[in-house]
């Protein structure tokens, strides 16, 4: 009877083959099987672990470009047709089009440049940049920029792309703040559209209920970012800090949190978000997805709410103003570079990508698609104006914030941005949970802020 | 010649076979391994392996020992791995021995108490942040609705509330897999135990004290160490569901490596979080395998 369990190799006519390979009497048989499946194995791994680099066959060059706008409307499109205008004028050179999610994006970009291995067409959001211009990883456009004759000194922003004298990105979008509301929540609470802080302050009051009174608010006067990143937390704390006359740093880069101003900023957003007049812990996206559904009576934002509310369930409500709070929140949103360690061929390639992104005819594509003004001011932005209702509103907004001189990055603390926009956030929460006067928050962000500048 | 025929050397075969996988081991966690423990000691702040290495120094260190916010995060680890533990042992337990019962739907049963474990971390934490809302989470409607509170509880941007919720998360995530363990271990403690200690009529209680506990005191002593592994290392439902905040309520050691790593580009400190964290893991796995029984 056979034994169940017997090897395939030491039973039947196996047996033969068997004896015939590991037999004592060829003993060099084993050595060379055994190397042979190690190194067969030892290729596979390595193969898995590095894949073929070799090129297609076909004389194609792919660009990387990597980007988190890939799936938001307007911009997937102006990013689609600039793609499409490129390839189509370098024949046989073809862009590698990679979403990564914008939470996850700056640790990806770091990696990838930490690595080596950076996309050669570069997007980021401008307060990451600095970052990235410290470590020396992006080129300086300057060249190429005298070299094809381009006067950009009048472009909005374009202080934000430059480090240490160097122009080392191009700014894609600088936004100031509406003030967006929805005309019906206004009407029912018997309260006007506000034209200063007090009445700002009276309209969220008025507007903040519990509609069907089981003891939980069903519509807010506001809504601002209580739970996600610090960079949006920042933003729209600065809504108040920046309407109340304060600034985290001045033009020297002194920082100046313990001022007057920046206290009264710091009571206005205790106000609102101790007194619930906005809802608790969403972040700004959950925020803007309320305000287009009828929840929030009104919000100060940038130019992307627009498409949001369009597809809302309030869309028709909602109309868009100048900002009661000035000067408006504004600020560089994202900007597009190269590396500056890839060869000098593929370098041209990504130059002519930035090209057609900032010609004319794309930066007026980025009017109408993307619904914002943009940074070009050369840029025919008619078919945006006929298409947008809002459009001057837009316009004046980010005109106001630029020449006040308004952005998230406060001069002095770039390459401390991280951590300056945690401690403030943490400091901020710390006011409303453990109820501080704002003289003694101000106080600490003022000692904190000034310990980062001098580890920068 | 070099005969692996010989009954003394056919280990070699064995260990030719297995050097592959040893290789790719190496490469995949002895090296990064490495690399972060020699970062540790270099002052780093975005890493690249293609620059000439930095200077030595213990200042990672030294910083890192007198960082009030590392030992927040390590006391804040410390809670967390106690509770979560306890709390997944507890109920992991409890569920295990009601579905080792025999009772008309005892597979749905099993299959509900194992549920959780089968959804990803990720969608686990979303459906959580949903309940926990502070304004229109179903946690504080139902709190309401049966007037335990009269007001909305700040779950997420309160400390205690955040830690409540991150502890929830992960104690739901976590119990089944102790649950499926001592299921596992409960199906092999032979019935004559039970009928003998009925016939010395022995309580339930009792069962459960001098039976059913020290039979799977090996399967509970594995399981309790890999969830306190879980526990110590995991990052993405603090992440998602908090972000280590409010005021570093829940920061634990993994999400503070990661913040200094990727969110402050400090990759040689961040690099000592890690290494200190790991010598916190093999130490406290060590100490709870040497109080294991024998069998362990």
């Amino acid at each position: 009877m056979k034994q169940a369990t017997l090897h395939p190799l030491t039973s039947g006519d196996n047996h033969e083959l068997h004896e015939t390979l590991f037999s004592a009497q060829r003993p060099w048989v084993r050595v060379v099987l055994a190397l042979s499946l190690a190194a067969a194995l030892t290729t596979f791994v390595v193969t898995l672990v590095k894949p073929d680099v070799t090129p297609p066959l076909a004389q194609t060059k792919v660009l990387k470009f990597i980007s988190w706008q890939k799936d938001e409307p307007g911009n997937r499109e102006w990013w689609a047709g600039i793609i499409k205008e490129f390839e189509a004028s370098h024949p046989g050179v073809t862009i590698e089009w990679i979403k990564v999610a914008r939470n996850s994006y700056a640790d990806t970009m770091l990696t990838l440049f930490a690595g080596g291995k950076p996309p050669e067409i570069v997007h980021l959001a401008a307060v990451e940049f600095h970052k990235f211009a410290e470590n020396g990883w992006l080129e300086d456009l300057g060249p190429w920029q005298k070299k094809a004759n381009l006067d950009m000194s009048k472009w909005t922003a374009i202080d934000s792309c430059i480090w240490k004298q160097k122009l080392l990105c191009v700014p894609l979008l600088y936004s100031g703040h509406p003030l967006a509301y929805n005309e019906a929540l206004l009407k029912n609470a018997g309260v006007g559209v506000p034209t200063n802080w007090e009445e700002y302050l009276n309209v969220l009051q008025k507007t903040t209920l519990d509609l069907n009174g089981d003891g939980i608010n069903d519509q807010f006067g506001t809504g601002h970012e209580t739970r996600g990143g610090g960079a949006e937390y920042l933003r729209e704390l600065m809504i108040y800090t920046l309407d109340a006359g304060g600034r985290f740093t001045d033009a020297n880069g002194k920082v100046t949190i313990d001022t007057p101003q920046m206290i009264e900023g710091l009571r206005r957003w205790k106000t609102i978000v101790k007194g619930s007049l906005t809802p608790r812990d969403l972040s700004s996206a959950e925020t803007r997805q309320m305000f287009a559904d009828g929840a929030i009576a009104m919000k100060i934002d940038g130019p992307w709410i627009y498409p949001i509310v369009q597809k809302g369930r309030a869309a028709g409500d909602i109309k868009f103003i100048s900002s009661p709070l000035q000067p408006p929140m504004g600020g560089a949103s994202n900007v597009i570079g190269m590396p500056s360690d890839i060869p000098a061929a593929t370098k041209q390639l990504v130059w002519d990508f930035i090209r057609i992104t900032i010609s004319d005819q794309q930066q007026s594509n980025f009017a109408s698609l993307v619904g914002a003004v943009p940074p070009s001011p050369t840029a025919d932005t008619s078919a945006a104006k006929a298409k947008l209702p809002h459009w001057d509103v837009l316009v004046t907004a980010m005109q106001t914030a630029a020449k006040a001189g308004v952005d998230r990055m406060p001069k002095g603390l770039e390459l401390s941005f991280n951590e300056f926009v945690k401690m403030v956030k943490e400091e901020a929460q710390r006011m409303v949970i453990d109820d501080l006067d704002p003289t003694v928050v101000a106080q600490t962000m003022q000692k904190k802020a000034e310990a980062l500048q001098k580890q920068q | 010649m070099f005969d692996l025929a010989r009954p003394s050397r056919r280990h070699w075969l064995g260990y030719l076979l297995l050097a592959p996988a040893v290789l790719l081991v190496a490469a995949l966690i002895v090296y990064p391994l490495f690399v972060s423990a020699d970062l540790s000691f270099q002052n780093v702040g975005i890493a690249r392996l293609d620059q000439p290495r930095k200077a030595f120094t213990t200042n990672n260190y030294a910083h890192l020992f007198s960082s009030p916010e590392f030992w927040m995060a390590a006391w804040v680890t410390l809670k967390l791995v106690v509770v979560v533990t306890g709390c997944c042992f507890v109920l992991g337990l409890g569920t295990a021995l009601l579905v080792n019962q025999k009772f008309r739907g005892r597979s749905v049963a099993r299959l509900l108490v194992a549920l959780p474990w089968a959804v990803p971390e990720v969608v686990a934490t979303v459906i959580f942040v949903w309940l926990f809302d502070s304004s229109a989470g179903l946690v504080n409607w139902l709190l309401i609705k049966v007037g335990l509170v009269d007001q909305m509880i700040n779950w997420l941007s309160s400390t205690s509330g955040a830690f409540a919720a991150v502890t929830t998360t992960m104690v739901w995530k976590g119990y089944p897999f102790v649950s499926i363990m001592a299921l596992a271990g409960l199906q092999s403690i032979p019935d004559d135990f039970y009928a003998a200690a009925k016939v010395d009529g022995a309580s339930a209680w009792q069962r459960l004290l001098y039976i059913t506990l020290p039979s799977l005191k090996p399967v509970i002593g594995v399981t309790l160490v890999l969830v306190m592994l879980w526990v110590f290392r995991d990052f993405s439902i603090i992440y998602v569901l908090t972000g280590g905040g409010p005021l570093k309520a829940t920061q634990t050691l993994a999400i503070m490596t990661y913040e200094q790593a990727f969110g402050f580009f400090k990759m040689g400190y961040a690099s000592a979080v890690g290494i200190v964290t790991l010598v916190i893991c093999v130490l406290a796995s060590m100490a709870m395998m040497r109080r294991a029984p024998d069998r362990f």
